[in-house]
């Protein structure tokens, strides 16, 4: 059996928790209570359509509270639009559809009738692949969602900003500048305020589209480290095409191709012993 | 063996090419072409430039002139004592105004007919007839005195275009017919002796006026209601501040001599701060650009006080909010607005707008609107609501332009934060292309201050500085403009002229206006790309 991974050198800089050269070895800290976890997201015979052409075909998924779930697969096989099913974000372009199937969290389908996509995406945060903090101050950056809901406490926002700074382990590089310019910071720096952004109205479900992809390997350790710790409070979804971020971040892995949900399970199956010869294929580098 | 295979191998042919025209590659004819067009730009632009400063720079120079004669020929010293007679009047205008409120007290509030009223107001009449009369000696001299002043004003005018006319006749070598014409210096000194002359005379006049009008106005009859005895009280109040003024008036008499140089720094300040424009004139030419600045000022900040919020909101409302078949249709529909010949426009505002406009003002229950109603159908108010017209398809592209520009992600990243469409709009979309729409306003503003057929048309053409003592009511008076004064006045004038030399110094201040303009925009372009980048 090939492992893709061992050899790998991003693994360098993770400290203790993750320690490097082996996916399995953050799985102790959190496989006391792997197979307790409660389900949170439940995915039902989901079919959906960019107008004519379907991009999900039947997908089927529960995702588990408090954990991070990685997905992964080649470029187009629809892991992206089902990541911004979860928040509606697809509302925003033109012509998508869900046709048959449903997606409910704690239940309650999310495309519902009732449903208020403002509500939910309160609810289901997102960080996205190229870091896009706006283009205001830090503390803005950080407050921007408190402030759209009303909140202009002084002392509740600075709160929030050093928490949420603290949070995604960047209060201690930037508490000097808050007033300065978001866009003034490193591309990691910026990857992680706009998680800190995510994470100051306090979601229930982080979001995360490639959030690695546009950095180097050190500002990538960073981020996972925070992912970590980020999942003791969050349950985190992730998107990737690194596969040693896949083993080394996530409790479960799903696979998709050609649209389709080929196999998920938990990361140490999907790495060591997949049960489907295409994923075999693709973690093994053999294609994607 | 080398030798003879060697013609087998092609040549290495790099040289140019052979078809030339004029010595010169197609290529270098192209580059040519593009080159020649490119400096064209530059060079009719310096042109224009050069034109303008040579038309316009004599100006300044004929304006000292002209301000020199005001003194020498005494029109300044007669203008000291008619500025004490209109000042009288103003107040007199003042007293009729009153007469009319208690005119309208009386029938209204006392149930009084009109001649009853009339006859309350007997003594009031009699108060006021003395106070005007009061001045008819300070009057009677100001006639004289002006017939005096224009008299030596001809006199040295008809010598200068005789002396001209001699110039001429000797550059053409006729020396003959050039001898012929007599010259005769003006003395002034002489010449304003009968103007001097009556400075006892105005003492004399003046005491009495001032005596009469302080014994008329302690007379003043007590009105019937508290409000309008205190606007009586002003008037006291305001005539007895005009009589201050008399000593002083006297003293700027007794002071005056006409040999005192006008320094040239005034036909500069003259022309900049001048308050009235006034040409043609038998007395005296006045080349004041402040009321046509104002005037332009005026219409241009209406005009984008209406375009902006239409021109940003419909290039928010295209780019965020509609659909593809809105856009499809708004979207040309504005751009095809500049399409619109300004004649037209301007046609359209006297013979629709302008009409409409009066007639909305005349109905009863909107007369809370400041302003309202105004009996001018040609005012600011109708070119500033033509020249929106004009501004809003330059602000709406340009806009939508800057809006567009802004990054997908800023949006996506606001509502993943559970941001509303407003919100994002508002808090995001907007501060992140201000600097982009803010050019875009400073571009309409330019196409609005250049803008002439419709101001020519609808602005009403007063040439007086607006009374911006009524408020936002100001919007309702006719101004007439700087592009306007140029075209209506330029067909008319004598080449060379003063006048002529007038109007192209008031081009060129339009000119630096525009380029300021301009200028500004492009800076906040430049800035703005730099801050997205």
């Amino acid at each position: 059996m090939v492992t893709p991974i061992t050899s790998s050198s991003l693994a360098a800089p993770m400290e203790k928790s993750a320690a490097p050269s082996k996916f399995s070895v953050h799985v102790p800290a959190s496989s006391a209570s792997a197979g307790t976890a409660d389900t949170l997201i439940e995915i039902q015979n989901l079919d959906f359509y960019y107008g004519s052409k379907q991009a999900l075909f039947d997908i089927n998924l529960k995702l588990d509270d408090k954990r991070v779930t990685a997905f992964i697969g080649p470029s187009g096989c629809g892991k992206s639009t089902l990541l911004r099913c979860l928040n509606r974000m697809n509302d925003l372009i033109d012509g998508t559809q869900i046709k048959r199937g449903s997606l409910k969290i704690r239940g309650v389908d999310i495309h519902g009738k009732d449903v208020d996509s403002i509500e939910l995406r309160k609810r289901v945060g997102m960080v996205f692949q190229k870091s896009n903090p706006f283009p205001k101050s830090i503390y803005e950056n950080i407050t921007y969602g408190l402030r759209i809901q009303g909140v202009n406490n002084k002392a509740r926002l600075d709160e929030v900003v050093e928490k949420s700074l603290r949070g995604a382990a960047l209060w201690d590089e930037v508490k000097d500048r808050l007033h300065e310019s978001g866009l003034g910071l490193s591309g990691g720096q910026q990857q992680r305020l706009c998680i800190a952004r995510t994470i100051a109205v306090e979601p229930e479900v982080i979001l995360m589209d490639e959030p690695c992809s546009a950095l180097d390997p050190i500002a990538t350790a960073k981020v996972e480290e925070l992912i970590h710790e980020l999942k003791k409070q969050f349950t985190i979804i992730i998107v990737t095409h690194s596969m040693q971020q896949a083993a080394r971040c996530s409790d479960k892995t799903a696979f998709f191709y050609m649209g389709k949900l080929i196999e998920y399970d938990d990361t140490r199956t999907i790495f060591m012993n997949p049960g489907n010869p295409q994923t075999e294929a693709y973690v093994s580098g053999r294609f994607g | 063996m080398s030798s003879e295979s060697a013609p087998a191998v092609p040549p290495f042919a790099i040289e140019k090419a052979r078809t030339r025209l004029f010595g010169l590659t197609l290529d270098e004819c192209i580059h040519a072409f593009f080159g020649g067009s490119a400096c064209m730009a530059v060079v009719v632009l310096t042109l224009i430039t050069v034109f303008l400063f040579r038309e316009g720079a004599d100006f300044f120079g004929k304006n000292h002139d002209n301000l020199r004669i005001y003194r020498q020929a005494g029109l300044e010293y007669v203008d000291y004592i008619r500025q004490q007679e209109r000042d009288h009047t103003a107040l007199t205008r003042y007293l009729s105004d009153l007469r009319l409120r208690t005119l309208r007290y009386l029938t209204a509030e006392k149930g009084l007919t009109v001649a009853q009223a009339n006859a309350r107001l007997a003594g009031f009449d009699d108060f006021a007839g003395r106070y005007g009369d009061a001045v008819e000696p300070v009057r009677g001299l100001v006639s004289d005195l002006t017939e005096t002043a224009t008299a030596i004003k001809t006199k040295y005018t008809v010598n200068e275009d005789a002396k001209e006319g001699r110039r001429q006749l000797l550059a053409e070598g006729k020396k003959d017919e050039a001898a012929a014409i007599t010259i005769q210096d003006v003395d002034f000194k002489t010449e304003l002796a009968p103007i001097t002359g009556t400075l006892p005379l105005y003492k004399e006049a003046s005491a009495t006026f001032s005596k009469n009008l302080g014994e008329i106005v302690a007379g003043a009859p007590v009105l019937p209601a508290p409000e309008l005895q205190a606007r009586m009280v002003k008037f006291q109040e305001l005539t007895r501040d005009y009589l201050a003024t008399f000593p002083e008036t006297l003293h700027a008499l007794e002071q005056w001599d006409y040999a005192k140089p006008v320094p040239f720094t005034q036909a500069f300040t003259a022309f900049f701060f001048g308050h009235e424009w006034l040409t043609a004139s038998f007395w005296q030419d006045w080349y004041g650009v402040v009321p046509l600045l104002v005037g332009s000022l005026l219409v241009s900040v209406i005009a984008l006080c209406l375009a902006v919020p239409l021109g940003v909101g419909a290039a928010i409302y295209v780019n965020q909010i509609a659909s593809p078949r809105e856009q499809k249709l708004i979207k040309p529909a504005i751009e095809f607005i500049s399409a619109i010949p300004s004649v037209v426009l301007g046609f359209f505002g006297i013979a629709v707008l302008g009409q409409t406009l009066r007639a909305i003002s005349q109905v009863a229950w909107l007369d809370w609107i400041p302003g309202f109603p105004f009996a001018e159908r040609l005012n600011a108010l109708t070119a500033g609501c033509l020249l929106a017209l004009i501004a809003v398809p330059t602000i709406f592209t340009l806009a939508e332009d800057a809006i567009n520009n802004v990054p997908r992600a800023f949006k996506e990243a606001s509502f993943a934060l559970g941001a509303s469409r407003m919100q994002t709009i508002i808090r995001i979309i907007v501060p992140a292309s201000l600097s982009g729409i803010v050019s875009a306003v400073l571009l309409g503003l330019g196409r609005v201050v250049g803008e002439t057929m419709v101001v020519l048309l609808c602005a009403g053409n007063r040439i007086a500085i607006p009374d911006f003592t009524a408020g936002l009511a100001v919007v309702t008076q006719p101004v007439h403009t700087m592009t306007g004064i140029i075209a209506q006045e330029m067909g008319e004038v004598v080449r060379g002229s003063i006048h002529y030399r007038a109007l192209f110094v008031v081009g060129i201040v339009l000119f630096f206006l525009a380029l300021l303009i301009n200028f500004l925009a492009q800076k906040i372009v430049r800035k703005y790309r730099i801050s997205i980048g």
